[in-house]
């Protein structure tokens, strides 16, 4: 127990060092690459040069400019459906007594697992103009000719992708909810509040910072998202930034022009985070305290049914109808023919499983490379957030922004950042491992200190202070006290992490090499010959693989972090 | 036309399916055995290819895999922009992670060889080939490996035999609107071909005027199969017959269309790029291309034979009775790009 040792040992204390390697570990995932990224767009290609010429490339073209306003619209309009849809279901599971919040978080889950590209293809065999079985039912039941839904808009893809998002704010937003004892809602009521009254005024202004950060995560995420785009904004004819950022890196591969363009998105964001910041500075959000607080749920009546019919048809919507035609499509020789004894075959599975070259690898690589990536992120996450919220340095407000930094550009070019600054001399590290978790540490360190900045902020230091007063170090206290009131949260963003990173796409795009393929970039492969029913089969392993993770997850913690805490 | 009986037809089935075995195991020539020796040390073999579907890639990898045992083949499919895309990184990153590259786009091995990028190397099994792909380089940088014939397709279902359009372009008609599918000349080599071949032959208007039509676009040249399979779109332009047939055995409704013009055939090359970690895996890989074995696997999946000793695949018409139009591979290194960027201005994508 070198924490509790006694003498002079204890004021110098190891965890200065911890910081040291802290600093170097952001610097070297997150400030490199930046810079790199930064220095290349101002270099001419060959000769490395001083130039300002791949800036009037990249925002010389009419073409380029309207990708990144569909971009920027469709980054805000995804956030927004993504709110509309979780806020209120995060406040029916975690406030009243609405029925079903079994169910409800089943749904959220289920949403969350489904890779954002895998949901893509469940709608084109949804909701495709001609041939997408909500059409075909409603020409059967109306007769009408024209199609219902149409997938291959911009509303339809913003809330393709919405579908598949907003469970990011269903956690941030229930997470919060959680935490807010039921006394300030009494408070309201006894002074004459009704329901929603005391929702719209005292609780929902309580986690505005979550349902403000999950937006902002949201946008962000998706002008990164490089799957749909491809997918659906192809045959769409929608171009965004992370299209037109592929087709500069086609034969020459113009990382500079990339650059360029992406320098921009990166001040865009860099804007939303300082609003944020804006927004919420000087008000307190703290609910958490070491004085107990006792939540109650908020009683609805009939109301509660509506609020279950709204988790009902999210549920529909996200997850069961993508998954029914897409487990259709999987046991299909031909999807398009529909269910039928003759139509049904498991050769798609067979050829995964035992005819493909990189099936199986992909299916490990996804597999280690985002538990390893998960808990480089996790751990750096913890450490950086406890390091500013306790304003342990005076550097500290640097470290977050650094940890927050990935997110101000598309995954796309940040794996761009990793491949100018790792890929070639003097580490070369293109097509190795090593190469692609770094980059998805890198990418998801923000979620991952999101997590754990909510995680802390709600705990208040005054029960680490006990430890302290009573002779503990540094790293013992946090051992000893913070970690163990964090442990659901840590490993709730642990889980988040591998989730997210088992499913990414843009930033594995551009890093993988021949050995080192995820299973996402070998569905993005798939995916270009339209064999949807090869596709869905391997879509269904992939579920299957991060249901297993999420159950172990689950086991492990307890069911109360994945249900609700009553 | 000849009918073939039940019977006639199982006959023929196993016949086929012995007479791959037999390709597969015909004997090593010196060369090969050679090669096989080297490549042995090396263990593995990884190639970049957008020439066959994913299938016929797989096929020809473990077709690969089981005459040469001790030497893998790592099957990296994508289509040929995105297959030449991760090439260029490869080179620009100065990491060698490819071992053979096939790509539809003949113009990539053009702009390869002028650039030093290509290992000089003629398999013995080259001059076994059909004539017309004996020699794609004098010099010998590159070597025919495929051979695909990408043509017009319909849904049966939605649209009749009479109905369907006949010639490259019938499909310009206004009544086409909305019924048509496509790839992407972005991702899919072939359809880069395809785009340039109807500019040369119709007039820089061609583009404008199919678009007109709102085709739906996809990326690899295959995506349109699916979109007939589904009723998405009822016609499908500048298809690969292969593919299109393999649909069809499985039970889709579709029907291939020759245009009364021609068939767009790719004759596309392999070669070893310089920086290729198992240069004599690479050189067995394109003996195995060259040579029977590969044929034998991939007509079975409706691919082109490329030798003469190798039957066509079954349900194509033979190759001497349809006319092929293809661009050479010069044309291509400069058009394809050039008719790219003027594919991305016309429908924004």
């Amino acid at each position: 127990m070198a924490g509790t040792r006694p003498g002079r040992l204890r004021r110098l204390e190891p965890v200065a060092f911890l910081w040291i390697a802290l600093i170097a570990a952001l610097l070297v995932l997150v400030a490199a690459p930046l810079l790199k990224l930064l220095l290349v767009s101002f270099e001419m290609q060959e000769t490395g040069e001083f130039t300002f010429q791949n800036y009037l490339t990249a925002y010389g073209r009419q073409r380029y400019l309207d990708a990144l306003r569909n971009s920027l619209l469709l980054g805000m309009l995804s956030a927004a459906i993504s709110v509309v849809i979780a806020v209120p279901m995060a406040w029916a599971v975690s406030r009243t007594d609405m029925p079903g919040k079994g169910f409800t978080w089943a749904t959220v889950l289920a949403a969350f697992i489904m890779p954002p590209y895998l949901g893509a293809i469940g709608w084109i065999l949804l909701a495709g103009p001609n041939s997408g079985w909500i059409n075909q039912v409603w020409r059967a039941a109306t007769g009408a000719e024209a199609p219902l839904v149409n997938i291959y808009t911009f509303t339809g893809m913003a809330f393709v992708i919405a579908l598949h998002s907003f469970p990011l704010v269903f956690i941030f937003v229930k997470s919060a909810l959680d935490l807010i004892s039921s006394e300030m809602e009494d408070a309201a009521n006894i002074l004459g509040g009704g329901t929603w009254t005391t929702m719209r005024k005292v609780t929902l202004p309580l986690v505005w910072p979550s349902i403000l950060g999950s937006f902002i995560l949201i946008f962000l995420e998706t002008i990164a998202l490089f799957g749909t785009p491809a997918i659906i904004g192809i045959p769409a004819r929608i171009n965004v930034v992370t299209t037109q950022l592929w087709q500069f890196f086609e034969d020459p591969v113009r990382v500079e022009v990339a650059a360029a363009y992406a320098i921009p998105l990166l001040l865009i964001t860099v804007g939303l985070i300082a609003v944020q910041k804006m927004l919420l500075s000087r008000k307190g959000f703290v609910s958490q305290t070491g004085k107990g607080g006792e939540r109650r749920q908020v009683k609805l009546g009939p109301w509660r049914w509506v609020l279950f019919g709204w988790c009902l048809a999210v549920a529909m919507l996200a997850v069961v109808k993508p998954l029914m035609v897409l487990l259709q499509a999987s046991f299909a020789k031909a999807w398009g023919r529909g269910f039928s004894f003759d139509n049904l075959t498991l050769r798609n599975y067979r050829f995964l499983l035992f005819e493909h070259d990189m099936a199986p690898q992909a299916t490990w690589n996804t597999v280690w490379f985002s538990a390893a990536s998960a808990t480089i992120a996790a751990v750096l996450a913890l450490l950086v957030a406890y390091i500013v919220i306790r304003r342990l340095m005076r550097l500290a407000d640097a470290l977050g922004f650094l940890a927050m930094a990935p997110f101000v550009i598309p995954g796309i070019v940040m794996a761009i950042g990793f491949y100018a600054a790792y890929a070639g001399p003097p580490l070369s590290l293109y097509g190795s491992a090593l190469l692609i978790i770094l980059a998805f540490a890198a990418r998801f360190l923000p979620i991952a200190y999101a997590n754990s900045q909510a995680a802390i902020r709600a705990v208040h230091p005054e029960m680490e202070e006990a430890a302290r007063i009573l002779g503990s170090g540094r790293l013992h206290a946090i051992r000893r006290v913070t970690a163990p009131l964090l442990k659901t949260s840590l490993l709730g963003g642990w889980l988040v992490v591998f989730i997210v990173a088992s499913r990414e796409l843009s930033a594995a795009i551009f890093l993988v090499g021949p050995r080192t393929r995820t299973m996402s970039v070998l569905l993005y492969d798939l995916t270009e010959q339209g064999n949807f029913e090869v596709v869905s089969a391997f879509g269904g392993i992939l579920l299957l693989i991060t249901m297993a993770i999420v159950g172990i997850g689950m086991k492990l913690v307890g069911r109360d972090f994945m249900l609700r805490r009553e | 036309m000849f009918l073939i009986d039940r019977r006639q037809m199982l006959a023929l089935a196993a016949w086929s399916a012995a007479a791959t075995k037999a390709w597969a195991q015909a004997p090593m020539h010196d060369q090969e055995r050679a090669l096989y020796e080297a490549a042995k040390r090396e263990g593995e073999i990884t190639w970049y290819t957008g020439q066959y579907s994913a299938d016929a890639s797989e096929a020809a990898g473990r077709a690969f895999n089981e005459r040469y045992p001790g030497v893998r083949c790592n099957v990296v499919r994508s289509t040929s922009q995105v297959a030449f895309q991760r090439l260029s990184q490869d080179f620009r990153a100065g990491v060698g992670q490819c071992d053979v590259f096939s790509s539809t786009n003949g113009g990539h091995y053009v702009q390869l060889k002028r650039q030093n990028r290509l290992v000089q190397f003629r398999p013995v099994n080259a001059d076994g080939l059909l004539p017309i792909l004996r020699t794609p380089d004098p010099d010998n940088y590159f070597q025919s490996t495929f051979l695909g014939i990408y043509l017009m397709a319909h849904n049966t279902r939605m649209v009749s035999e009479a109905e369907a359009p006949k010639s490259w372009t019938d499909i310009l008609d206004p009544k086409w609107k909305d019924r048509l599918a496509v790839g992407h000349p972005g991702f899919s080599g072939a359809i880069g071909l395809w785009a340039l071949q109807m500019r040369t032959m119709f007039g820089p208007d061609y583009l404008r005027r199919f678009e007109r039509n709102k085709p739906q676009v996809g990326r690899s040249s295959i995506d349109p199969v699916t979109m007939m399979n589904a009723g998405e779109r009822a016609v499908g332009v500048a298809v690969p017959s292969a593919s299109t047939l393999f649909a069809a055995s499985r039970g889709n409704p579709l029907r291939l269309i020759y245009p009364t013009e021609g068939v767009i055939a790719a004759l596309s090359p392999s070669a070893i790029p310089t920086n290729a970690p198992h240069p004599n895996a690479a050189k067995l890989f394109q003996e195995f291309q060259t040579g029977p074995a590969l044929s034998a696997a991939v007509r079975l999946l409706f691919n082109e034979s490329i030798r003469p000793d190798v039957p066509p695949p079954e349900g194509s018409r033979p190759l001497d009775q349809v006319t092929m139009l293809a661009p050479s591979l010069e044309a291509a290194e400069r058009g394809v790009p050039e008719v790219r960027e003027q594919w991305r201005e016309i429908f924004g994508v």
